[in-house]
């Protein structure tokens, strides 16, 4: 982060200023009408809870290579999309029919094409050496047509989105179960250093049986088709996001002279796949078909959604999950050596382009899902997109950029600043609250609240 | 003898060759050749009328274009905040010289003022320029990246600012019957008077841009844009200058802003959306970073464009935005992949 340098004393005095006159406003207001501040947190933690999954994608997708992805508010919005696409028969204005043959096509050749490059990332070296080039490569196309046409039936076919996402979930509770498994087996296991073929065997097994049950349990309840889709949805925006990287971004870094020139193109990115958007599903807002939740909940005198509480719980669950993946896990070591220095990083062996593809995978899940708890909540909106990067950038610029306690922090910050800062003046001047918020953070905390080492 | 019919045999063979090393060479050129040929076609093609507006709209977009490149090409601050002083410019402009009917008003609260056009000109290009000092001092101690993003949050402010400020803008609504402009109390309602008044104003904005660029001021500019803190270590305060610039562009484009307002005689907040400012960043970059000329190349392609697509046969009309968007956003990342600086630009992003 390129800001001039550290703030002066008086900017300090500012600063400190303006920081007491925010708590003295605050317990003003707390004091005045405690009812009114509790709804006010409540609902600022419902849309933090967004803010926070948005910034938490975001901030690690930018730790790790260094430009701002607006593609980012993209993927939000394809994900929002993808559920309302694949659910428009259970939504409420059921006179709305998107089905649309030319995108189900386009997304399965986008999904063949990343199967087929992930395939031969991953295996085309190890296999080389025992079979015939062709014969791998024929082997991969075809595991790569046969995932591409999966997709499109996928599509083509919401009613039975029950039946037949059902391998998908199979495929990755297997996967999921297995890994875990063998992670905690091989760590806890007495005796020698290498894990055992038993404990691969066990948990291939049991990763296998887990799936199975869980695919025939959800092939049994339509009621799931929501949800289903929900995961059907994160995943697509992730395989655009890295389709976009592998094939766009990477050649375009190795051209860049400097950061700018990645914003400018995936600026052209988000403007292409917003129009794309306004095209297929027309200019309006869509409601997004009832999930659970929608009882009202009172607390002291505040009302809401039991909903929220899911979305807050969402947030800290993927603020978890990401943690691990970052912290504790062998892939998050690499993501960071990736972060620190690239260059190094391929010297000392890493395959940085595929773990890059990894990270804009996981990020754009991170951003489509925040898309779809929005969407769940209120409603959906091709230029939803800008409007949620624009949020998850502020909210990770005012934690601390490239940190994850920073943007959970700053997610949740964000949303109950903007519903104080809206208490005395109307609603619409939410968004200005926002940017008063990062324009104060710029200029006296340009590196967050809590920095990046 | 021989030896001449083999060097034209190769000559020949070397064709395809020589056109590509020209067309990369000289793109500026082509370009410049072939925008102005479509335009020619078309507006021949469309009759008078239909060219003195594309002219007109082209002029506006122009002003914009060159005012953003002051900042975008020559000093290397991708703002993105533009259209708020287009915006400001136009409402100020509108606010001050609308003069409508009493029976629109029933029930209204709004001032008026009624002043000439001429009147409000300076007003609306002064404030702009204020609104720009103000936020500027804030803003020119950042760079890069974090500039955009304050850039598209001046451009949202000013967005709101314009919907919910109802006792001035009228929000959503938007001001009508602003008059055109008068000189010496003679009125210019022809199309071509007024086209030749914007075309002027447009003179004068390239001129004070070319004087810019060519002066010692501008040199500094360009070394902000190249390494800032290397002309810090000379002595000169780079973000003074990032603040002169940013007013004297934020002027001009409130400047474009007013003559929006009394041409099309109506504003509403839907011409200031952010859109309008990203698809003007993408002018000045397909016409070329640090080039006046090709920021006009880029204005003329692009209003070309626009008016363009609405004659694409089997597209609906709802989607002509679109379609729009699409080519500008494709265009912007395909001059990202293999011309940074756009076509007729000095200075590579």
């Amino acid at each position: 982060m390129d800001i001039l340098s550290r703030p002066g004393r008086p900017t300090l005095i500012l600063a400190i200023a303006l920081t007491l006159a925010a708590i003295a406003y605050i317990s003003w207001k707390v004091t005045e009408s405690p009812d009114q501040a509790l709804q006010f947190t409540i609902n600022g933690l419902n849309v933090g809870a967004v803010y926070a999954l948005l910034a938490l994608g975001f901030t690690l997708v930018y730790s790790t290579v260094w430009f701002f992805d607006l593609y980012y508010g993209a993927a939000a919005a394809i994900g929002a999309y993808a559920v309302f696409y694949l659910r428009a028969g259970q939504a409420t204005d059921t006179a709305y029919d998107p089905a649309n043959i030319g995108l189900n096509i386009a997304l399965g050749l986008v999904v063949a094409g990343v199967v087929a490059w992930a395939l031969h990332t991953a295996f085309f070296e190890r296999l080389r050496e025992r079979y015939a080039a062709l014969l791998v490569r024929a082997a991969y196309l075809l595991v790569a047509v046969v995932a591409g046409g999966y997709t499109m039936i996928l599509l083509q076919y919401p009613d039975n989105l029950h039946q037949t996402a059902a391998p998908l979930i199979a495929l990755i509770s297997a996967a999921v179960i297995g890994t875990v498994l063998y992670w905690t087996l091989s760590r806890f296991a007495p005796g020698s250093a290498t894990p055992s073929q038993w404990v691969a065997i066990l948990s291939v097994a049991a990763g296998l049986v887990v799936g199975a049950v869980a695919a025939i349990a959800l092939a049994q309840a339509p009621e799931s088709r929501l949800y289903i889709s929900w995961l059907v949805s994160c995943l697509l925006a992730g395989v655009v996001s890295l389709a976009l990287y592998r094939g766009l971004y990477a050649f375009i870094l190795i051209r860049a002279r400097s950061t700018l020139i990645m914003l400018v193109a995936t600026l052209g990115v988000l403007l292409t796949i917003t129009a794309i958007l306004v095209m297929t599903f027309s200019n309006t807002t869509h409601p997004l078909p009832a999930s659970f939740g929608n009882n009202l909940l009172t607390l002291g005198g505040a009302t809401f959604k039991a909903f929220a509480l899911f979305a807050i719980g969402c947030a800290i669950v993927g603020f978890i999950l990401l943690w691990l993946l970052i912290h504790k896990s062998p892939l998050g070591k690499i993501i960071r050596a990736i972060g620190d220095d690239e260059q190094v990083a391929r010297i000392v062996g890493i395959n940085t382009t595929a773990i890059v593809a990894i990270v804009f995978f996981i990020g754009a899940m991170y951003a489509a899902f925040a898309g779809i708890l929005t969407g769940q909540d209120i409603a959906i909106q091709p230029r939803m997109g800008l409007e949620l990067l624009l949020k998850g950038w502020i909210a990770s610029v005012v934690g601390g950029i490239g940190n994850l306690y920073g943007a959970i922090l700053g997610g949740f910050l964000l949303g109950v600043v903007e519903q104080f800062g809206i208490w005395d003046i109307p609603g619409e001047w939410q968004d200005g609250v926002a940017l008063v918020l990062l324009i104060l953070f710029l200029s006296f905390w340009p590196r967050g609240i809590i920095p990046r080492r | 003898m021989q030896i001449r019919q083999l060097e034209i045999s190769q000559n020949f063979s070397r064709l395809p060759q020589t056109l590509l090393f020209s067309l990369r060479n000289h793109l500026e050129i082509w370009a410049t050749v072939i925008v102005i040929l479509a335009a020619a076609t078309f507006m021949l093609s469309r009759g008078t009328g239909f060219s003195i507006t594309l002219v007109t709209v082209f002029a506006i977009w122009a002003m914009l274009a060159v005012s953003l490149n002051l900042v975008l090409g020559y000093t290397g601050l991708l703002s993105v905040g533009h259209v708020g002083f287009y915006g400001i410019g136009a409402y100020t402009a509108a606010v001050l010289t609308a003069n409508p009917r009493q029976e629109l008003l029933e029930g209204e609260i709004i001032q008026i003022f009624a002043w000439p056009f001429f009147a409000a000109l300076p007003v609306a290009v002064l404030l702009c320029g204020v609104v720009a000092l103000i936020v500027g001092v804030a803003f020119s101690r950042f760079r890069d990246d974090v500039y955009v993003l304050v850039s598209f949050g001046f451009a949202i402010i000013a967005y709101n600012v314009f919907v919910n400020w109802q006792w001035v803008t009228r929000g959503p609504f938007g001001i009508h019957q602003i008059p055109k402009p008068v000189i010496f109390g003679y009125t210019i309602n022809d199309d071509l008077e007024f086209l030749l008044l914007t075309l002027a104003f447009l003179a004068i904005i390239v001129g004070i841009s070319w004087l810019i660029v060519t002066s010692s001021f501008g040199r500094v500019l360009k070394a902000v844009r190249e390494d800032e803190d290397a002309i810090e270590v000379f002595g000169y305060r780079s973000s003074r200058y990032k603040l002169a610039i940013w007013v004297i562009s934020a002027m001009m484009a409130g400047l474009a802003g007013a003559m929006l307002a009394t041409y099309t005689s109506f504003v509403d907040p839907n011409s200031f959306i952010l859109l309008e400012s990203i698809l003007l960043v993408a002018i000045v970059i397909l016409g070329g970073l640090a080039s006046i000329w090709g920021s006009l190349l880029g204005a003329l392609a692009f209003v070309l464009l626009e008016e363009g697509v609405r004659f694409v046969p089997f597209l609906p009309p709802e989607h002509v935005g679109q379609v729009r968007q699409i080519i500008l956003g494709t265009l912007l990342v395909l001059l990202m992949l293999f011309r940074p600086q756009g076509v007729a630009g000095r200075f590579k992003l």
